[in-house]
């Protein structure tokens, strides 16, 4: 008799709690009154700020649509919460993310399909999408993806850092030049301890990778290929990882670096960066900045990188839609010249790179075109980097070559075999 | 079943046959109803997750893919021929030994000075509790300033003594070193709290028969105040190498595991397969280990407690 009771309590509680499971149903009739969607982004400083005016415009602009922005971390961290997301259902409407990010979602069915829209709009639509960068949208020939964020990596050269040493204020052409720089730049005091550096090598967990293709891709290599070849044992990745590690241990001229914070101190002269950084450190520095090229070698040429935004699957319909307008304002012209005046991230269409506003800072700040300028020699990033391991793999890497200090063909061989074993484990 | 844990208070009449009163079936409702919210939240926080964790890792999954591929055992053989897990149990081992042996050293210092009538007691005891209470993300990157190279407050100190800067956060060598006298700092407050309530229980008669005897500080310390502090440094020895084990947050701000896995941990470890790379099935495998493990360590430090805890 009492275990009956209990049992039947328990029973009437789980259901009652349950029931409000059962009762969600989804409105197919459009809403009365503004439809509100959430939009999560990352990045922070200036770079989140811009984005959060784009937001405000379009909800002047709109009186059927509220954007909500919400921040929610770096690129890694969307994409945990996106992930945590997914298996609550209960995504955001919109989402920023890291361009190697997409397939991870597009592969699980969890994006809107593009091209239902896309349909829809005038002919032509697409066009005016620098193809270089709409490329990273599609996913097996299906459109996830606009471009929104889009970067480039960088050298920030400290100018009067140079002009200290006796070299000329600009940045080393070539890893050589950079090399034979370092060697006046570099400061090692009677304790034997080092003062001054001449660059900061990033080790960062999501970016260590990037910089590291842009030197393989000037020294006329790269890391892997369309269909998962890894090329990190061909001649330029080994001639690189070697000079970098030599940099670091023979010259003393390079040092690993995790943040900007050593190039804002003045430890070092130069230092890797985004282009979409380029607002922080004018911010930051207290002293002459230039933007320039990542130093080339046989070739100039670097991975574009940055975000896309997407629309993940709520099921509501009219979100979509308002999810969709928000896209299109996002990544039309005015939003992206706004972004890149006020960013450094590069204009992502044609129509925004002739932006009369944007063509006018750019001649009143020719140091800022540097992010235009190399829409020229950009190729797309590693296949690799699509791997969910695959950043940490080349992170852990560019650490073995310039913490560990461990035989470079050792560690070329290793992490080839590392990323072989990741791309099996997920295809 | 609280009618047959309760004594009779008087005995039943027996013409009942049903040993069960009115009283106690309502007894027994009310102990279903109020026990009913937490044994739910259990359910669905505590025992749900480790079950479903078990069932997961027999499986591939991602976490977002709509199937999971049933594996077997794979993820339990990936794990003991992985170079990384034995690293990281390594790490994780030593760490707990040093944070918890160190912390519990110097807390039981810092208890036995503080039990002492010292002008101002109180106000050192909030100052040496408060790592207690501030958040420890607050607390990994302050530290993170601390022991900055070039610039950091260690450094100032160091200086004068012509100590070379130590790069501690992204050495291979210095980086768990690093993390552990973090942990220890962190917890050294809330043992010393739990110290001094020890202490303070202990009956000042025996000190005073000890007086009489002649007895001097050592051995006072040895024979009055240590064992029949044993309760509480066995607890606390438990608690310690609980919470070592688990250590998580400060080490994924301080160092996050690198450089090259050197600070890395077991549940950072389980943090990065889960959350970063997605690989759930492995997670759960090593989620399960780490169960084992404290399970196994607090096993064994309750066997050999009988030898050296008196009550």
């Amino acid at each position: 008799m009492k275990k009956r009771n209990l049992v039947w309590i328990l029973l009437l509680a789980v259901l009652f709690l349950a029931s409000p499971l059962f009762a969600q149903a989804k409105a197919e009739a459009k809403p009365e009154g503004p439809i509100k969607i959430v939009y999560w982004r990352s990045l922070t400083g200036v770079a989140g700020e811009a984005q959060d005016d784009v937001v405000k415009r379009f909800n002047e602009s709109r009186s059927d649509i509220i954007v909500e922005a919400e921040f929610q971390g770096a690129y890694a961290e969307i994409l945990q919460k996106m992930t945590a997301a997914i298996a609550a259902d209960d995504v955001p409407d919109v989402v920023l993310l890291d361009s190697p990010h997409m397939p991870i979602f597009a592969k699980n069915a969890a994006l809107v399909d593009l091209g239902q829209y896309v349909k829809d709009e005038p002919k032509g639509f697409l066009d005016d999408y620098i193809p270089g960068l709409l490329a990273d949208g599609y996913y097996h020939g299906t459109l996830y993806a606009l471009p929104a964020m889009r970067s480039t990596p960088l050298l920030y050269v400290n100018g009067d850092m140079l002009a200290a040493a006796g070299l000329p204020r600009r940045a080393p052409a070539t890893w050589d030049e950079l090399r034979e720089w370092g060697k006046k730049l570099t400061k090692i005091n009677a304790k034997g301890e080092l003062e001054q550096s001449a660059v900061g090598l990033t080790t960062g967990l999501t970016t260590a990778h990037w910089y590291f293709q842009g030197a393989v891709y000037a020294f006329g290599g790269l890391v892997s290929d369309e269909d998962f070849g890894i090329h990190l044992t061909d001649a330029p990745a080994m001639e690189l990882a070697q000079l970098w590690q030599d940099m670091v241990f023979k010259d003393r001229s390079a040092i690993p670096s995790n943040s900007h914070d050593d190039f804002f101190n003045k430890k070092v002269a130069m230092v890797f960066g985004s282009t979409g950084s380029m607002g922080n450190v004018y911010s930051r520095a207290d002293f002459q900045v230039i933007p320039a090229f990542l130093p080339g070698q046989k070739q100039n040429l670097v991975p574009v990188g940055g975000a896309v935004i997407a629309m993940p699957k709520t099921g509501d319909k009219w979100k979509q839609w308002a999810a969709w307008e928000f896209l299109k304002y996002f990544t039309g012209t005015e939003s992206q010249a706004y972004l890149a005046r006020k960013t450094g991230y590069m204009p992502n269409s044609y129509s925004a790179s002739k932006n009369a506003e944007l063509v006018a800072y750019y001649n009143a700040n020719p140091q800022w075109k540097v992010a235009i300028d190399q829409l020229n020699y950009v190729r797309p990033q590693a296949s690799v980097i699509s791997l969910p391991k695959g950043t940490a793999i080349l992170q852990q890497m560019v650490e073995k070559l310039i913490i560990a200090n461990r035989d470079v063909k050792t560690v070329m061989e290793e992490t080839t075999a590392d990323l072989l074993k990741e791309y099996k484990d997920n295809y | 079943m609280s009618s047959q844990s309760r004594p009779p208070i008087e005995p039943l009449p027996k013409f009942k046959r049903n040993p069960m009163t009115r009283r106690a079936k309502r007894d027994a409702i009310t102990f279903a109803l109020f026990t009913f919210p937490n044994f739910l939240l259990l359910t669905v926080f505590v025992f749900w997750p480790i079950f479903y964790s078990l069932f997961l890792s027999f499986f591939k999954w991602d976490m977002i893919a709509p199937k999971k591929r049933f594996i077997g055992l794979e993820n339990y053989r990936v794990m003991f021929s992985d170079p990384v897990f034995w690293l990281v149990t390594k790490n994780t081992l030593i760490l707990s030994l040093w944070v918890v042996v160190v912390k519990l050293a110097i807390s039981l210092s810092l208890a036995l000075v503080m039990n002492r009538d010292l002008r101002g007691r109180s106000f050192y005891q909030a100052i040496i509790f408060s790592p207690t209470f501030t958040t420890s993300v607050a607390v990994a990157m302050v530290w993170r300033w601390i022991l900055e190279p070039d610039y950091g407050l260690l450094r100032v100190f160091m200086r004068p003594f012509g100590i070379a800067p130590i790069n501690w956060i992204e050495s291979t060598t210095h980086s768990l070193p690093a993390v552990i006298i973090v942990l220890i700092w962190v917890g050294i407050g809330y043992d010393m709290v739990i110290f001094l309530a020890g202490l303070k229980n202990i009956p000042p008669e025996l000190y005073d028969a000890g007086l009489v005897d002649g007895v001097n500080p050592v051995q006072e310390f040895f024979y009055i105040t240590f064992p029949l502090l044993s309760p509480t440094t066995f607890f606390l020895t438990i608690t310690g190498f609980i919470s070592a084990l688990k250590s998580f947050d400060i080490i994924r701000i301080l160092t996050d595991g690198g450089p090259l896995n050197t600070s890395n941990v077991l549940v950072l470890f389980l943090y990065e397969n889960a959350f970063r790379w997605f690989k759930t099935g492995y997670a759960s495998a090593l989620a399960l280990l780490l169960f084992v493990i404290i399970m196994a360590i607090t096993l064994v430090q309750n066997r050999l407690s009988k030898r050296w805890v008196h009550y």
